[in-house]
């Protein structure tokens, strides 16, 4: 048993080392699949990212626009991808966009709260010293609302870093790029084993790497919150809740919300960090 | 009947919780563990239900030790209220106070009826039962977990600073309440606080512990705050226990002086002659309600048969009730008085009389036999 | 606007609505998968939550568990399970509940060791033993998580369903499926906008659930 899952593992290594690229042809290979990925998703999560702040600003702002801007990106969360995508084909055809846009709204969806909350957990006495000391609403914003939401975003691009790593695979349903394609052409359609595997193992890797460069970011860019550790976070403020304060990996939008309001001074792991799958 | 016996905690870590206690609770009473926080009385109270098993020594109910009971099945028969209630959230207050009972086995119309006497009991309206704990207030939900622990009537009540996270307000009330009960129930009481006001107020009898874990002083709430028994407890107590001990002492013995007290329709000149040098006389209706004090200065200035109601009185300021209030409260009312002499009053607040100086003076320094 | 007329039309043809192609016929098998798949995954986790979240054993593993399976990509796992099992029913079910189970494992968990101790404490004060603490005090406190878990687990189901056509079982993939190896947009379309539709669909029959399982002590975010 053990020799045998050893034999399938090298054999399944050799062919990703052997077809890792191919000189003559620069589209075919594991490495194009796996740059193509990684372009896929990282437009996509910077796209989602870039409407998400003005977004959330907004909402801050104004806040009646929030309500009915969270239901409608909470309906938006329960669609499949794959419906998204195909939907999306009269409009982009083939063109890399018919991933990306949907992806982008997704990773919208999974940052919008998280925007929103970041700018809304400065502590309300810091927000008034800020004020008594003469800071104008630009001003507050950068040097104090910001810092402290930094944090809360990057757990949700964690969150949506994942997700949209996962996710790109199935476009190549839709004819797209991707490591996808390694798993549904080289794979599925020649009922060969080892590109899937190679596709699903460097789709967890590249999720992982991804995870860790945020976390690293995180570390970096808030240099307050070393002392409390990435993982813990800040100890929950106690509240009379006893509803379950702790959400898991699969939290939708409203549990990470609940979460949230009874958490507001988390700034370490939040249930966003533990959030949505969709396929 | 609740015995400690050299009982002690020490945790894996070296800290040492509870210092080989030696203590009795008496059957019926209230009993106070009081103390800064990591002085054990936590630690002690939870070894009374199993919540914490001693290292060291051994815990008694009524001769028997606790170890030799089913854990659960001891928890039933001990009442057990914490701070902030820790009501189920998602049932409402009826089946929260019902749970124990139902936990026993009582049907659940018993249990319900029950969970209704006890509401009546705790002093919660009777529309309050169908609602659930995040709509009561902090000083309804302590009272839903007071009558939970009730609940079974179990002979023991066990709680772990209940009033400490209400405002000073509801605190007072939720006080009352307890004395109240306790009164009608005579239930053995442990109470853990870190007040220890609200030891002096709640119980018969207060053990300090101090920080280590070990007992520092048991004695009734008098005793303690005459008699400090080292430095440590002197300075837990607090600074004034002269003054807050006089609130142990009736004022009921008091002798009280009509003859500085005149109808308002009394005149001048007659007052003056009444009072015989004394500087100030009380004015009160007919009904004997206070009205006010006069000075005999004022009195020598006006002609003699003006009625005294017709005066402008100094405020008579605080009075204290004869029957039920303490020396200390006669001391409050003589020190905020313009007059400097406290009004005695009776439970319908009629003027039974004033305490002069000289018998306040006499009275206060008794007291430090 | 022509492809919208067209999609209309597709929907209105009446051929579409009846026999073995026919929608009702799809979404009948989908949302037969997707039941299957969602109480297979959920008597797998909702137990095993319940245990690890109770014990307080596991929890770093379940963590870790969510995190590498929400990595995966769907087509992955369920062309591997196909690949090696065959195509059918069972392989089908086997990488739905694959995927499905961690977001109800986790939340299950989560929910149970979200309880505050305080209300453990005074459970265990009153008498109650182990399992008492768990099934009267622990699960009802769970239950909004499990939901969601649950909520989460049956869209990532509905999902995977609609995959799973790829592998040749039926389902509203297979709109998408057949219209792509025919060229037949307003097919792909259509069975696209049907499966959007059943998935909201299924988001709110879980916020109806949520109404009702969810004891009005708990819901508005209940504090005790």
């Amino acid at each position: 048993m053990i020799t045998e899952t050893w034999d399938w593992i090298a054999r399944v290594a050799e062919w990703g080392a052997a077809n890792w690229s191919h000189p003559g042809d620069p589209d075919r290979g594991v490495l194009p699949r796996l740059a193509e990925h990684m372009r896929l998703s990282y437009l996509s999560i910077l796209i989602g990212l870039a409407l998400a702040l003005p977004l959330g600003l907004a909402c801050v702002r104004w806040k009646r626009l929030y309500p009915p801007v969270l239901t409608g990106v909470n309906v938006l969360y329960a669609v499949p991808s794959i419906a998204l995508f195909f939907l999306m084909l009269p409009y982009t055809g083939f063109s890399d966009w018919t991933a990306v846009v949907p992806l982008a709204l997704y990773t919208l969806v999974i940052l919008l709260p998280n925007v929103v909350d970041g700018l809304r957990q400065v502590p309300d006495h810091v927000r008034q010293a800020a004020v008594a000391m003469g800071f104008g609403p630009l001003r507050r914003l950068v040097y104090v609302e910001t810092p402290v939401a930094v944090p809360v975003i990057i757990a949700g691009l964690r969150v949506a870093s994942v997700a949209t790593i996962s996710m790109v695979s199935v476009a190549s349903l839709v004819g797209l790029g991707g490591l996808g394609r390694l798993i549904l052409s080289d794979g599925f359609r020649r009922q060969f084993d080892a590109p899937i595997v190679i596709g699903i193992v460097l789709t967890v890797l590249l999720a992982f790497v991804t995870d860790a460069v945020l976390v690293i970011a995180r570390r970096l860019l808030t240099p307050w919150a070393r002392g409390s550790g990435g993982g813990g976070g800040l100890p929950r403020r106690r509240r009379r809740a006893a509803v379950p304060a702790g959400a898991g990996a699969a939290a939708g939008p409203e549990a990470a919300d609940a979460e949230r309001a009874r958490h507001p001074a988390q700034t370490g792991t939040t249930a966003k960090e533990r959030r949505p799958w969709t396929s | 009947m609740i015995t400690f016996e050299g009982a002690s905690k020490l945790y894996p870590d070296g800290t040492v919780a509870v210092d080989d206690l030696d203590l009795t609770v008496e059957t019926g009473q209230t009993t106070v563990f009081v103390g800064p926080s990591g002085s054990g009385k936590t630690t002690s109270l939870r070894m009374v239900n199993r919540m914490v098993e001693p290292t060291g020594g051994s815990v008694l109910i009524d001769g028997q030790d606790v170890r030799r009971r089913d854990p659960a099945a001891l928890r039933r028969s001990i009442g057990y209220v914490i701070q902030q209630a820790g009501l189920f959230p998602h049932r409402t207050v009826r089946d929260n106070i019902a749970t124990v009972p139902l936990l026993l086995g009582w049907g659940r119309a018993r249990a319900r009826a029950r969970a209704a006497e006890l509401m009546e009991l705790v002093g919660l309206e009777p529309s309050q039962a169908r609602r659930y704990p995040h709509q009561l207030s902090g000083g309804q939900q302590q009272r839903v977990g007071v009558a939970r622990a009730l609940a079974a009537d179990p002979p023991i009540l066990l709680m772990d600073e209940p009033f400490s996270a209400v405002d000073p307000v509801v605190r007072a009330g939720l006080q009352d309440e307890l004395l109240r009960l306790q009164e009608e129930l005579h239930k053995t009481i442990v109470f853990v606080t870190h007040d220890i006001d609200e030891a002096v107020r709640l119980g018969d009898r207060i053990a300090v512990f101090r920080p280590g874990g070990r007992l520092a002083q048991y004695d009734s709430p008098e005793r303690l705050l005459a008699a400090p028994r080292d430095a440590f407890v002197e300075s837990f107590v607090g600074y004034d226990r002269g003054v807050r001990r006089l609130s142990f002492f009736p004022a009921r013995e008091l002798s009280l002086r009509e003859d500085v007290v005149f109808g308002d329709d009394t005149g001048a000149g007659a007052a003056t002659a009444s009072m015989r040098g004394e500087p100030w006389a009380l004015v009160v209706t007919g009904d004997r309600v206070p009205l006010g004090w006069v000075g005999a200065g004022q009195l020598a200035r006006v002609p003699a048969d003006t009625a005294l109601g017709s005066l402008d009185l100094a405020p008579y300021g605080h009075t204290f009730a004869v029957d039920t209030d303490s020396l200390r409260a006669a001391l409050d009312a003589a020190v905020l008085s313009p007059a400097g002499r406290a009004v005695g009053v009776d439970a319908d607040g009629r003027v039974v009389g004033v305490v002069s100086q000289d018998d306040l003076g006499t009275a206060l320094w008794s007291v430090t036999e | 606007m022509d492809i919208l007329t067209d999609l209309l039309a597709w929907f209105a043809d009446p051929a579409q609505w009846t026999g073995d192609t026919g929608i009702p016929a799809r979404v009948g098998e989908h949302v037969h998968y997707s039941l299957l798949g969602l109480l297979l995954s959920a008597a797998v986790a909702v137990p095993l939550g319940l245990l690890t979240g109770h014990t307080g054993v596991g929890g770093f593993l379940t963590t870790s568990l969510a995190n590498f399976a929400r990595a995966l990509p769907t087509i992955g796992v369920l062309f591997l399970i196909v690949l090696a099992a065959g195509i059918g029913l069972v392989p089908v079910l086997c990488a739905l509940v694959a995927l499905a189970v961690p977001p109800i494992l986790v939340n299950t968990h989560e929910g149970v060791r979200g309880v505050e101790p305080r209300l453990r404490d005074a459970a265990l004060g009153m008498g109650m033993r182990g399992h008492q603490v768990l099934l009267r005090l622990e699960l009802p406190v769970a239950v909004p998580l499990i939901l969601i878990g649950m909520r989460t687990a049956a869209v990532q189901v509905v999902a995977t369903a609609t995959i799973a056509a790829y592998v040749g079982v039926g389902g509203l993939g297979r709109y998408i499926v057949d219209g792509q190896a025919r060229q037949d947009l307003t097919m792909m379309l259509g069975g696209s906008a049907l499966v959007v539709l059943l998935a909201v669909l299924t988001t709110l029959l879980f916020a109806g659930l949520r109404r009702l399982l969810v004891a009005p002590g708990l819901r508005a975010g209940a504090v005790a």
